[in-house]
């Protein structure tokens, strides 16, 4: 029983997280039909934004030499920043074209943003500790869980609900969310486009910069890698939820999630390294089951 | 032409809500082959929406739609195109990378038709439209008017019993809409099928239709010849509203 | 002459190719002669994408799942005899105990990636393009996890060494024109044109009685046995196969050619993956040194990953449809009713005047 509440911590904070990325490409792909492949890359580019660009396998600390609020103010800021570039330099050029064409150009943003970081970094994976205080395990209510399980589970659920506010009640967040159901008809009643799709980008930045520091935390890794895997998880939590609803993708990276990390703790030992093949595999049957995901919008359904 | 001509299209009861809109509410109306049935109403009352339901776009919810008196309301537009229903678009929609006669080929492989039987079907139809050059011309570059009667001869390519026009002289102009009348008049006789025909045009509409049906905010309103529907004062007052004075003249 | 002609899309790929070849196989160093065959290769991979891809307007992210497949199919069969029943124990006996002859194995190997391909696009060709583009990358990502850990039969994510180099530049050519003759045969097949029309539009299509299902999935499968074709190349190429060359950077390589030649059309694979093959090597050159004079000069590590997806972006931005605009080459002088011909005005003015009454 206390393995199984181990567990089902672990999923939500897994959860929440793949839920915030998917939540973050969500509302890109809302106001611009973008499936945004360098999401993977923002969250890359915060995580080696702690240490100083040199090939060294255990770099010295840029941003992760600041103290933790400084650290985490620069780290979100830079990958916003870089998220508001991405936006200006190579989607805008584009913002009317089909998504397909937009599904590629993020691939190639995407490539470029990480050969950028091979240039600088080099390709190998480094060693970075921060925040080593915080993977004690703590007791509560007599039941050992890790602290960075506990960490990512807070943060996560209280970004989400702070996202979640911000969507519902404040003016430019229901203008966001209006955008993302029907874009055309939010512009046509003034929501100005410039506007809803920077703030959009820099909501993906915001998110993608305190992710990145989460599994910083978690793994004391960088990798030039480390932002695809809970980047495509966030696309199938997308795809699932039905693509185009905001809903939809929180529900998504809670299932993607939630599966992973059961998948995880109840697969005989010799075959969890199969863990993400399965859960790959049952999002493609959710697919087949439900072609347009959990939630059907308006958006996914081509007028005739 | 066609391999098993249907005599008879019937939508009976016909309901369909978007998202709590009723866009149409309990219409019923047939269309016999041979014969030429104007859809008319103001902007918003649901014409589009019974073509796509008509061509398996829509289900209809409830209601049926029936075939010869067989039950198709739940084939797919595919399945509904090659049960004998073709129908053009208000945008058009041709294959914009395509040629024009690649445009209707595609419509005949839809059908079974050999590559050769189907190219050479598309040219003949291309030719009875007055389409006689530009065959291999690529439909991004087209001309709007050329536009839509390429879509009116797509959907002929499908060897139709009953062929959906949605508004296919909007942007055309005054001698364009006469071609296109006669054009219309000739689906009829040429092809054996029965055609409906959305139009804003009323010189159209009045001009080719042997029986109008109105709607009016999801549900049929008259249905007659174009004198009864002419004279009808309920089509009137609700189809013209405020300029049915300035409007009966035209008509 | 017509059938000159009709062959003249297909001839004006081929020849050129072939009269390049045939001067490096002449003139070129033994380098030369490896990096192009290596591009013919990755031809024949682009191709096969592009079968699918291009026609029907859906991007696949997992096209490397096939050729990844048959690499290690044909790797089972053919490789190190002696080494096999250690390295991969977890074989089927009879594979792992027998030394298959190279054509047979090849070709089962294509076989299976074809298979592949057909079944999961059963599942994958029923959603809306934009989520089958998605699910594709899902493939590829199964595939790289299975194989990396099914340790006792792919060897994991080391390298199986020892395979049978046989691949020349003259049978990489061959491959290539095959496949170019094939994806041509298709694309003006009913079948290619049917998905055309859905590229161009899904809801005219169905409205015209085309399935975009068995469309698309016909295309999917062929592009499968395409690339499957492209893997049993690779495998005999390099002599190694390794998970790790199935992935995300070759994805994009030769995704980033396909749309820069141009996704559209077959000229379009063609050229751009020659262009590109041509910058990276330079850039590749660049990288490791060059003299100007008597100064030693270089160029970063990793520019020309940059370089290319710079080209890519710039390409997308300025000229969607890539360098060939999705056109074919052409026989210039054929005679093409493109509506241009004198008197077209006329004849329409007069019959509208005959029916103004």
């Amino acid at each position: 029983m206390a393995y199984f509440i181990q567990v089902l911590i672990d999923a939500v904070a897994l959860g929440s997280l793949y839920a915030l990325v998917a939540l973050a490409i969500g509302l890109v792909f809302g106001v611009m039909k973008l499936i945004n492949f360098a999401q993977a890359d923002y969250l890359t580019v915060g995580a080696y934004s702690l240490v100083i660009p040199t090939a060294a396998a255990t770099p010295s600390m840029m941003f992760g030499g600041l103290p933790w609020a400084l650290m985490i103010f620069c780290v979100v800021l830079s990958v916003t920043v870089l998220a508001l570039i991405t936006e200006r330099v190579a989607f805008r050029p584009l913002r009317n074209t089909d998504p397909t064409t937009l599904l590629i150009s993020s691939f190639a943003v995407s490539y470029f943003l990480q050969s950028l970081i091979i240039m600088f970094h080099g390709g190998r994976p480094k060693s970075v500790s921060i925040g080593a205080a915080l993977t004690r395990p703590i007791d509560i209510f007599g039941l050992r869980v890790g602290g960075v399980q506990f960490l990512t589970m807070t943060v996560a659920l209280l970004l989400l609900i702070v996202l979640v506010l911000f969507l519902k009640r404040t003016s430019i967040g229901i203008q966001l969310r209006a955008a993302a159901e029907d874009f055309s008809m939010a512009r046509l009643l003034g929501v100005a486009a410039n506007r809803v799709i920077a703030i959009a980008f820099a909501i993906s930045g915001i998110l993608g910069g305190v992710i990145s520091l989460l599994f910083v935390i978690q793994t004391g890794t960088l990798d030039i890698r480390m932002g695809i895997m809970p980047t495509v998880y966030a696309f199938f939590a997308t795809v699932i939820g039905g693509i185009g609803s905001l809903p939809g993708a929180v529900l998504g990276g809670y299932i993607v999630g939630i599966l992973s990390v059961f998948l995880q703790a109840y697969l005989p030992e010799e075959m969890r390294p199969f863990r993400d093949a399965g859960v790959f595999t049952i999002v493609i049957l959710i697919l087949l089951v439900r072609p347009q995901g959990l939630i059907v919008t308006s958006a996914a359904k081509e007028r005739v | 032409m066609a391999k098993s001509p249907k005599q008879k299209l019937q939508a009976k009861n016909v309901h369909v809500v978007f998202g709590g809109i009723k866009a149409l509410t309990g219409v019923t109306l047939t269309l016999n082959a041979g014969d030429i049935l104007g859809l008319i109403g103001p902007n918003g009352a649901g014409k589009t929406t019974l073509v796509n339901v008509l061509s398996g776009f829509q289900k209809p919810k409830p209601g049926t739609i029936e075939l010869d008196g067989r039950d198709v309301s739940d084939l797919s537009p595919r399945k509904m195109a090659q049960a004998g229903i073709g129908r053009s678009f208000q945008a058009a929609r041709l294959f914009r990378k395509l040629t024009v006669l690649e445009n209707l080929t595609v419509a005949g492989l839809g059908i079974g038709l050999s590559r050769k039987a189907a190219t050479s079907q598309a040219r003949d139809i291309l030719d009875w439209i007055g389409y006689r050059h530009g065959h291999d011309r690529q439909c991004d570059s087209l001309p709007y008017s050329d536009e839509r009667r390429i879509s009116i001869a797509r959907a002929l390519a499908l060897q139709p019993s009953f062929t959906l026009l949605d508004e296919p002289a909007s942007g055309m102009n005054e001698q364009e809409c006469e071609l296109l009348m006669e054009t219309i008049t000739g689906i009829p006789k040429n092809f054996g099928c029965g055609v409906m025909l959305i139009e804003h045009n009323m010189q159209v509409i009045m001009g080719v239709c042997h029986r109008i049906h109105v709607l009016d905010g999801g549900r049929s309103l008259a249905e007659g010849s174009p004198e009864e529907v002419r004279n009808d004062p309920n089509v009137l007052r609700a189809y013209l509203g405020d300029r049915a004075s300035q409007k009966n003249a035209v008509i | 002459m017509r059938i000159f002609e009709r062959l003249f899309p297909v001839l004006a790929l081929v020849v050129p190719l072939a009269g390049v070849v045939w001067t490096i196989d002449q003139f070129g160093s033994a380098g030369v002669e490896r990096v192009s065959t290596e591009a013919l290769i990755r031809l024949v991979f682009a191709i096969g994408l592009y079968i699918f891809a291009g026609n029907s307007g859906i991007v696949s992210f997992g096209h490397m799942t096939f050729c990844a497949i048959a690499a290690y199919a044909t790797a089972w069969q053919t490789c190190c005899a002696m080494l096999k029943p250690i390295t991969m124990s977890g074989l089927p006996a009879f594979i792992r105990d027998n030394t298959f002859p190279l054509l047979p194995a090849a070709l089962t190997s294509i076989g299976l990636a074809g298979v592949v391909a057909f079944t999961s696009g059963l599942i994958l060709m029923r959603l809306s393009s934009l989520s089958a583009s998605i699910s594709t990358l899902a493939l590829m990502f199964i595939l790289n996890v299975i194989y990396s850990n099914w340790t006792t039969v792919t060897m994991g994510s080391s390298t199986i060494v020892g395979l049978p180099v046989y691949v020349t530049i003259w049978i990489a050519l061959g491959c290539a024109a095959l496949v170019i003759v094939i994806a041509y045969l298709y694309q003006v097949s009913r079948w290619g044109l049917m998905l055309r029309a859905t590229r161009e539009d899904e809801v005219a299509a169905q409205a015209s009685g085309t399935s975009l299902y068995w469309s698309r999935l016909i295309a999917f499968t062929l592009s499968g046995f395409v690339a499957g074709l492209a893997g049993v190349l690779f495998a005999h190429f390099m002599g190694t196969v390794s998970i790790a060359n199935f992935f995300l950077n070759h994805t994009f390589l030769i995704v980033a050619m396909l749309v820069i030649g141009g996704m559209q059309s077959l000229a379009g694979a063609v050229v751009g993956v020659t262009f590109i093959s041509v910058v990276i090597e330079l850039f590749r050159r660049a990288e490791v040194g060059f003299s100007v004079g008597s100064m030693q000069m270089s160029i970063p590590a990793g520019s020309q990953e940059l370089i290319l997806a710079g080209i890519m972006l710039l390409i997308l931005i300025f000229r969607k449809a890539g360098i060939m605009g999705g056109k074919e080459l052409r026989w210039p002088w054929s005679v093409r009713d493109d509506g241009t011909v004198a008197g077209v005005g006329q004849v329409r003015l007069a019959r509208s005047a005959n029916c103004h009454r």
